[in-house]
């Protein structure tokens, strides 16, 4: 169902009598990409709730085609930066991200992975956002976002996911 | 007890520097190379078995930094606050882990947050900062990536 969402009506054609779907390889390859990403299993700090929550039986995030949740990084499309990201656990988000295969994406969620946050004053031991450590995709502001928030960026991700080009590497 | 029986009670065998009542709880200044000892003594004679926690206080206007030590009695449910005060500039002070276990790691982290050598500790690694972070806790301490809070 989500896979038909947003496709462009020029780029398919019905053909009558055969259930037959018409369309470019670039639009198939995105939306395949866009329906199926697996979310890398990883909350740094209280935003985890919030992501844990949207992906329970509540609001249910494989509703929108993100399905389960990797254990393994390997098998990961995308990462969800749920919390403050310390000095110390900078190098191992690094390695985290680096691990995961391409196509990948990066959610910065809540305040502290957007900027540091409430820590961005006087700390010591706060990395000012996700995005000096690694490359961001979508930013979701709260603190927590709460699940609709982060459902919303998921399926901004899916847009964007949707207008990148074969052409052009991912991300 | 009250703090003031608690105080007459280590008076009996110690000698205490200076004393106060905060919130109720007896806070007891001893000297330095005493610690050990007053430590063995809580423990073993007034049973405050339990060694709550190991902290550090950073006074830089007096030049002194202070070393918390809070006890706690399972008998009688008291707590006891021992505090030390040492140089800024050179701040060492006796272990205490060979009287409580626990002390081991909060004397780690008092020391890596403050820069407190605690003589005669088994291994005074770093516990919870990582490597290029010193004595962040003290008030002076001051880091290249550290945005000031503005004035209000």
């Amino acid at each position: 169902m989500g896979l038909m969402n947003g496709i462009d009506e020029k780029l398919v054609r019905k053909i009558p009598g055969a259930p037959v779907v018409l369309a470019s390889a670039e639009w198939a390859i995105n939306a395949g990409r866009s329906n199926s990403i697996w979310t890398l299993t990883f909350g740094l700090r209280c935003c985890a709730m919030e992501m844990m929550a949207t992906g329970a039986a509540k609001y249910d995030w494989a509703r929108f085609g993100f399905e389960v949740p990797a254990a393994s990084p390997r098998r990961a499309d995308l990462m969800i930066v749920a919390g403050t990201i310390t000095t110390k656990m900078a190098p191992l988000v690094k390695r985290l991200y680096e691990q995961m295969a391409e196509p990948k994406y990066v959610i910065a969620m809540g305040a502290c992975a957007i900027s540091g946050g409430p820590f961005i004053y006087d700390s010591y031991s706060v990395v000012r956002g996700a995005d000096k450590v690694i490359p961001v995709d979508i930013y979701i502001p709260g603190c927590p976002p709460r699940p609709e928030a982060l459902l919303d960026g998921m399926i901004k991700l899916q847009e964007k996911i949707m207008k990148q080009k074969l052409t052009k590497a991912a991300s | 007890m009250n703090f003031q029986e608690i105080l007459e009670k280590i008076k009996t065998k110690h000698e205490v520097l200076e004393s106060k009542e905060d919130l109720g709880v007896l806070n007891a200044y001893i000297a330095t190379a005493k610690i050990a000892a007053v430590a063995a003594f809580m423990k073993d004679e007034l049973k405050f078995e339990q060694l709550n926690f190991i902290t550090a206080v950073d006074f830089p206007a007096n030049n002194a930094i202070e070393v918390v030590y809070h006890f706690f009695s399972y008998e009688t449910a008291d707590s006891v606050v021992l505090r030390i005060k040492l140089d800024r500039a050179k701040a060492e002070v006796p272990t205490i882990s060979g009287v409580f276990k626990t002390a081991d790691w909060h004397e780690r982290e008092a020391s890596e947050m403050f820069g407190i050598k605690f003589s005669g500790h088994p291994d005074l690694n770093r516990l919870l900062l990582p490597d290029g972070i010193e004595s962040p806790l003290r008030k002076d301490y001051k880091n290249p990536d550290m945005t000031p809070l503005p004035k209000a």
